[in-house]
């Protein structure tokens, strides 16, 4: 049994009990807001879960989620044409993919570092460069660019939607293509990797750049949703979020274990706690405290199913 | 009355049995040698002896006591200690205080402890400065360290996991005055090992173990080496067959080093290799052999002033990276197959194929698992891979088996240079012969091989042509005809 199975098992039984504990929480009303709420967060994940299983990590996503969109919003108003705006944001956050690549993979430095300095220095310059303020409404005028964040197609949000493709992307390039399973070798052994000639540095910028990529995508989707774009989630817990979703579906921080089923797993859990959470009226206090006992708990099972020791003990001599 | 006597030991993983019913014991003043081939049970019996994995069934008796061991500890405390494979000292302290890590006084002075430490290294003879980090230590004087503190420990009984695996030929003969000096105290030693020369030479009785059984059980001096390889593997074993050597005049240049230098470990390393032959790379740890292996399967990038230089074909080559050097057709086996050898998360097929896709053949956008299994297949049948289940993930195959999965890794990209770094460490003897076999079909195959080994009885049984390497350079190079072992070891010493 792996985590993926463990936590599927447990979003199906949170599922079942708050359907017949709550009035209203399996109404297909409630059901579709639930998985949109959750949608901005998995589209995320997916992008971080790709960084992760190269065995990197990417804390820079929550600056380009919090800093790129306001900058388009904001040009919005000022009578930028929506194409220039949007194309100009990818553009950055192209560069930033880039920079943070080529940090971690040629100047060799630790991801979780690099990522963070980059995060950092990516809001700082954005709000005294870019941003006049730190709240930015979208102007009335706009309504094809708020469409990505309301509409609806099928009967089903757009950001579902999004969230569909990019994890149907993200699953077919991971389990199809050689570079998907290349990124699963390097994430197991990058020095194997490396020696049996896989092009290990590329491949590690190559990550970084989808996953800023994904960023703006997340942003401008959030952006649309709420018509305003505030800058100060930057200093929210939004990239804790999404590194519990990718580690609750078993994604190991380790690299090169777990898939884009596990996380998107991993993010219909939070999203059926969030949701009866919400109808319960739970203040985020206690929802934090909730979401923890539910990563630790995962961890904790993962970890008995799959004594690693014992494991290791086993190969090579008994 | 033996001092430990272990009887109808028994221990099952996940239903499988790594010992079933074993007896063995060991006396005060006796070395006693486990041998067996991977997976015989030899790691699993000893850990139990010394608290690190509790038996299923059977019992444990000490000088007349029955034990019961839950943790290390309780073992410690009845005065077993085991000496593991890979040593467990804390690098960053010093020899002293790893000596006493564990039994500290709640306040200790460091001039006092260094002051100790120094007379109990010196009542050992070992010639360890108390003072030093243990990461600074090389292998034979890590093992010291581990040896002075299970005499701390007042150990009655040592278990040695492979002891002598990672020393040169010198240590190793320190080593073994070492173990004369515990066996004069009244210690009883346990010995797992592989190097059967060495249990047949150094203990009093042997024991082997093949598939989780006592075999035998007799006095050393009753054994030959062909019969320990006989009740290892329940068959005769013999000498790899090899067809006669093609005249000088026929063989082909392909690789060509000349006055390589790298680091402080390689110096002015010149040698050839040739098609068709296997070239054999013998010499001391730490004599710059896998270190020049690494510069000419671009592992690590050679110096462009004073590297010297490397020929492939007659063609000046410098790699940055790996890849290549596996394009041009030169791939490195390594030494270490857990450390950077194999991906342990995935299936034996999988490992594979994804070696080919790396390589010039393979390179595309997709994946095929028709593919895959094709490949796979056809590299588990060349090198008789064995497993239970059909593609099993690697991590539950055998070191042999985990091996040859690795050699196929490499010869899976059509290379036309192999380099081979201790092809055969702690793998069991029938594997050992499998591979030699295989590497011997290679050179067949119009392949250059080079064969880097510590293990001279290796590069006697599979090379066409000997070096001899030290302090980063080739000394000596030895014919098959003209190179015994005295000879080879005196190149690589003197």
């Amino acid at each position: 049994m792996t985590q993926e199975v463990i936590v599927l098992g447990m979003t199906v039984v949170l599922f079942i009990v708050l359907s017949i504990a709550l009035r209203g929480f399996a109404s297909t009303g409630n059901l579709l807001s639930l998985v949109r709420s959750v949608s901005v967060l998995g589209v995320l994940a997916v992008g971080m879960a790709v960084v992760v299983i190269g065995r990197g990590l990417d804390l820079s996503q929550v600056a380009i989620v919090a800093v790129l969109p306001a900058w388009v919003l904001q040009r919005l108003g000022q009578g930028v044409p929506t194409s220039t705006a949007v194309l100009s944001a990818v553009g950055i956050a192209l560069a930033v993919g880039l920079a943070n690549g080529l940090l971690v993979a040629f100047v060799e430095l630790p991801a979780l570092f690099s990522t963070l300095a980059s995060g950092m220095l990516v809001y700082g310059l954005g709000r005294s460069l870019l941003l006049e303020r730190s709240f930015v409404y979208v102007n009335p005028g706009h309504e094809g660019f708020l469409a990505i964040g309301q509409a609806n197609f099928l009967g089903v949000p757009i950001p579902v939607w999004i969230f569909i493709g990019v994890a149907v992307a993200a699953h077919l390039f991971l389990s199809r293509t050689q570079r998907g399973r290349f990124l699963y070798a390097m994430g197991d052994n990058y020095e194997a990797a490396r020696l049996s000639g896989i092009a290990v540095r590329p491949l590690t910028v190559m990550t970084y750049v989808l996953s800023s990529l994904v960023a703006i995508l997340a942003g401008l989707v959030l952006a649309a949703e709420v018509a305003s774009v505030n800058a100060q989630i930057f200093t929210s817990t939004m990239i804790f979020d999404v590194i519990l979703v990718v580690v609750l579906g078993g994604v190991s921080l380790l690299g090169g274990r777990g898939s884009i089923t596990s996380v998107v797993v991993g993010t219909l859990l939070i999203g059926v706690l969030l949701n009866g959470m919400v109808i319960m009226n739970f203040d985020n206090n206690v929802q934090n405290i909730v979401k923890s006992i539910v990563l630790l708990g995962a961890i904790i099972v993962d970890n008995r199913l799959h004594p690693r020791d014992e494991e290791t003990a086993r190969q090579g001599d008994i | 009355m033996s001092f430990v006597e272990i009887r109808g030991a028994s221990k099952a993983y996940a239903g499988q049995l790594a010992i079933d019913k074993v007896d063995f014991d060991v006396d005060l003043g006796e070395v006693h040698s486990l041998v067996g081939e991977n997976g015989a049970g030899k790691s699993t019996l000893c850990k139990a002896l010394a608290g690190a994995v509790v038996l299923s069934g059977g019992t444990i008796t000490i000088d007349g006591k029955l034990m019961k061991f839950e943790t290390p500890k309780d073992a410690l405390d009845a005065g077993v200690v085991m000496v593991y494979q890979e040593t467990s000292l804390v690098p960053t302290m010093t020899v002293a205080q790893n000596i006493q890590l564990g039994k500290e006084k709640a306040l200790n002075r460091l001039r006092g402890l260094y002051i100790w430490g120094q007379q109990l290294l010196s009542s050992l003879n070992f010639h360890v400065d108390p003072t030093a980090l243990v990461s600074s230590l090389g292998a034979a004087q890590k093992q010291m360290v581990e040896i002075a503190r299970a005499v701390f420990h007042e150990a009655k009984v040592i278990i040695f996991d492979e002891p002598t695996a990672t020393l040169t030929p010198e240590e190793k003969q320190h080593f073994f005055d070492l173990v004369a000096n515990l066996k004069a105290r009244g210690t009883a030693i346990i010995f797992i090992s592989h190097a059967l020369e060495e249990a047949l030479e150094t203990s009093d009785r042997i024991t082997v173990l093949r598939d989780g059984k006592n075999v035998i059980t007799a006095p050393a001096k009753e054994f030959t080496r062909a019969k320990l390889v006989q009740s290892m593997v329940g068959r005769a074993v013999t000498a790899v067959e090899r067809k006669p050597r093609k005249p000088v005049g026929e063989k082909r240049k392909v690789l060509v080093v000349e006055n390589l230098s790298q680091g402080t470990m390689v110096k002015n390393m010149s040698f050839s290799v040739y098609a068709g032959e296997v070239t054999g790379m013998s010499g001391l740890v730490g004599s710059g052999r896998t270190e020049t292996a690494k510069v000419i399967a671009g592992a690590t990038k050679r110096n462009l002033m004073h590297g010297g230089m490397v020929y492939l074909d007659g063609r000046a080559v410098r790699y940055r990276v790996p890849r290549q050097a596996v394009d041009d057709g030169i791939v490195y086996v390594t030494e270490d197959r857990k450390l950077n050898g194999f991906y342990e998360t995935m299936s034996v097929g999988e490992n594979i194929y994804l070696s080919w896709l790396a390589s010039k053949d393979g390179r595309g956008l997709f994946v095929s698992k028709g593919q895959q299994r094709k490949i796979a297949d056809k590299w588990k049948d060349r090198l008789s891979i064995r497993s239970v289940s059909k593609d099993p993930r690697i991590n539950e195959l055998s070191g042999g088996n985990q091996q040859k999965v690795v050699i196929a890794k490499s010869l899976v990209q059509k290379p036309k240079v192999v380099i081979f770094d201790e092809p055969t460490r702690g793998v069991d003897v029938g594997s050992i012969q499998e591979i030699h076999e295989f590497i011997r079909s290679l050179a067949e195959e119009d392949i250059a091989v080079i064969v880097i080994s510590s293990y001279l009885p290796e590069v006697l049984a599979i090379s066409d042509r000997i070096l001899v390497t030290r302090a980063g350079r080739v000394v000596e190079e030895f014919t098959l005809e003209n190179a015994t072992e005295e000879k080879i070891m005196y190149a690589a010493v003197h």
